[in-house]
């Protein structure tokens, strides 16, 4: 039986040469939920996705994470490729893919399996993965454009693309970073609706600063502040917190509220 | 896409055409020279190195300064073997003078046909791969890279040079004839046919595969791996493997350049293990063009050719110079090369110039 957590951070505190960036940091992350970090510039919240996928080493706490078949996996130690491999996807804040290649070979790049040297030599794309595939892009909207070059595509539909690529990797997490930083209203909106679709299959981590946009989806907010969890809840309390609205949203957090 | 990619085989597939015609223009007496079929003979060596290193630069984005490390390695194998086909297994002079009355150790199994030709090809793939795998686990890439690449490169010149009574020092190992005895003079004009289109086939299988490969998902990987190594990790790939794969493959190519090099030549130098050596090799694939395959080829032709036509007479003074001046230019405004110019701003500039008019 699996438990409703699907990844635990334990007592993570990261220190860069004497900077603390994290400190004594615990949360859990619910299953198929929405759960954002979020806090002013400075707090944390990309190391702590850093330190999730294996980018930066943790200097003190374990993360551990519990997939659908039950294990209990230690991710702190692992490599970052076999972090993928057991089903964490990660999204850059800077849109990264594969810009000479077309939309197509990207995803197919980003499919579950054939990672080794071989297999990929002789590997042919089957019937289902080639539906799978459709199947993500139509959901990221995508679809009329696989053919073309990643490296042509708007700032908004790269977004869409990456993250199409975590869903056709079929991890259990996806984490985000600023996925809608950049973004127009109905395109916010749009990732959104996306996201809740993401939602039914995996549990999605998202770094955000957009209010409108944590409001539209969140489950869960976690506040980070200097390194350390301020405060967390949903929404509407984390919304409602006095020591929350002084260090971040106070600073134009009333006119998104 | 498609049609491009076919451009670059019917552009392989010519120059090979007039490869294969260029014996029997000798037979037919329009070319005079045999010693002319024994240089074109060198430069299919060099093609083929120039196509390993358009797979790990071109495509893989590693830039490696010191391919002629293993173009030598493969080079000095084969001319071992052949030293001891020409002496009949006795010590050369060079042993003599160090003071050998028998042959050293790392000479005996060459006398040995069959495990001869399975050092050959055996020595470059496990010094790369340990090389390789060093350097691409611990995640040493860009201009680290092929620094070290180039150290390497200067150390194994120096053990080359320092070891003489092993390796015939500066000199090298010289008077040698090819694997199917000698193709010098008119008297063995069969032999060198044979040579020369048996390292043709060879450049040809080298460039089928290649090709196959770049076409295959580990193909895409590797461009994948050059526009954004940090993404190919969080997709899930060990990166450092498929690095060490295409570093071994691309080092391969180079031995097997090398020893074709040394039937050709009749003797291997540490020259060809320098470090501006290694450069040069660099410079016909940024000359005909990167990540397209046949670039290398045409660049290492193009350049050779004028290499054997200007190192004597008036130009060879200010050859060097224009070498570098091409390599420059063509750094700075033309990254494609030959290939890129021909494919991306020949057309670019035509629709420029029929646009004035048309406007």
């Amino acid at each position: 039986m699996t438990g409703e957590n699907i990844l635990e951070i334990k007592d993570i505190s990261v220190d860069f040469d004497g900077y603390c960036a994290l400190l004594h940091v615990n949360v859990n992350v619910k299953r198929n939920t929405i759960h954002f970090f979020i806090g002013p510039n400075g707090a944390g919240k990309t190391t702590l996705l850093d330190i999730i996928c294996a980018k930066t080493k943790s200097t003190g706490g374990v993360c551990m994470y519990y997939p659908k078949d039950g294990r209990e996996i230690k991710l702190t130690g692992m490599k970052e490729y076999k972090i993928v491999k057991e089903g964490i996807g990660r999204k850059f804040q800077v849109p990264s893919m594969f810009v000479n290649l077309s939309i197509m070979e990207n995803m197919m790049l980003s499919l579950k399996g054939h990672k080794g040297v071989l297999s990929s030599i002789f590997y042919r794309m089957s019937k289902e993965e080639e539906e799978s595939i459709n199947n993500v892009l139509e959901t990221v909207g995508l679809i009329d454009k696989k053919d073309e070059n990643a490296g042509s595509l708007a700032h908004g539909q790269k977004q869409w693309l990456e993250i199409g690529m975590q869903l056709v990797q079929k991890p259990e997490i996806i984490m985000l970073d600023e996925p809608v930083a950049g973004m127009g209203k109905p395109e916010t909106f749009k990732t959104g609706e996306i996201l809740k679709k993401i939602k039914e299959s995996c549990t999605i981590i998202v770094v955000e600063h957009d209010m409108d946009f944590v409001k539209q989806i969140a489950d869960r907010v976690t506040v980070l502040h200097e390194g350390k969890v301020l405060m967390e809840g949903d929404y509407e309390s984390v919304l409602a917190d006095k020591t929350v609205q002084a260090v971040y949203l106070g600073r134009g957090g009333e006119k998104n509220a | 896409m498609k049609i491009k990619n076919q451009g670059y085989n019917i552009c392989f597939a010519v120059i090979i055409l007039v490869l294969a015609a260029m014996p029997l223009l000798l037979s037919a007496g329009v070319i005079t020279s045999s010693s002319f079929i024994l240089f074109l003979g060198k430069c299919i060596a060099f093609s083929i190195v120039a196509i390993g290193l358009d797979l790990i630069w071109g495509y893989t984005g590693i830039l490696s300064l010191g391919h002629g490390l293993y173009f030598a390695l493969g080079g000095y194998a084969m001319a071992m073997y052949l030293k001891l086909q020409a002496t009949n297994g006795k010590v050369t002079s060079f042993m003599q003078t160090g003071g050998f009355t028998d042959l050293p150790l790392i000479w005996k199994p060459f006398l040995c046909t069959p495990l001869a030709f399975a050092l050959i090809m055996l020595i470059p793939v496990v010094v790369s791969g340990l090389v390789g795998y060093f350097i691409f686990k611990n995640r040493v890439k860009g201009v680290y890279f092929s620094i070290i690449s180039q150290a390497l490169t200067w150390a194994a010149y120096s053990l080359f040079t320092g070891l003489q009574s092993y390796t015939g020092g500066n000199v090298g190992i010289t008077e040698m004839s090819s694997v199917l005895g000698s193709i010098k003079g008119s008297a063995h004009q069969t032999n060198m046919f044979i040579m020369f289109y048996s390292s043709l086939v060879i450049l040809v299988v080298v460039y089928a595969v290649s090709y196959g490969l770049v076409h295959t998902k580990f193909g895409r990987l590797l461009i994948a791996i050059r526009d954004g190594e940090n993404r190919t990790y969080f997709s899930g790939y060990k990166v450092s493997t498929y690095k060490n794969f295409i570093y071994i493959l691309s080092a391969v190519f180079a031995a097997i350049a090398g020893e074709i090099f040394v039937n050709f030549n009749g003797s291997i130098t540490p020259t060809q293990m320098t470090i501006s050596y290694s450069i040069t090799m660099v410079i016909w694939v940024a000359v005909g063009g990167r990540n397209c395959l046949v670039g290398g080829v045409i660049g290492a032709f193009l350049i050779n050719l004028c290499d054997y036509n200007f190192s004597s007479g008036a130009m060879v003074e200010i050859w060097q110079y224009i070498l570098g001046a091409i390599f420059v230019v063509t750094i700075l405004f033309f990254k494609g090369g030959l290939v890129g110019i021909i494919r991306d701003q020949l057309p670019m500039a035509i629709r420029k110039v029929t646009g004035k008019e048309a406007g």
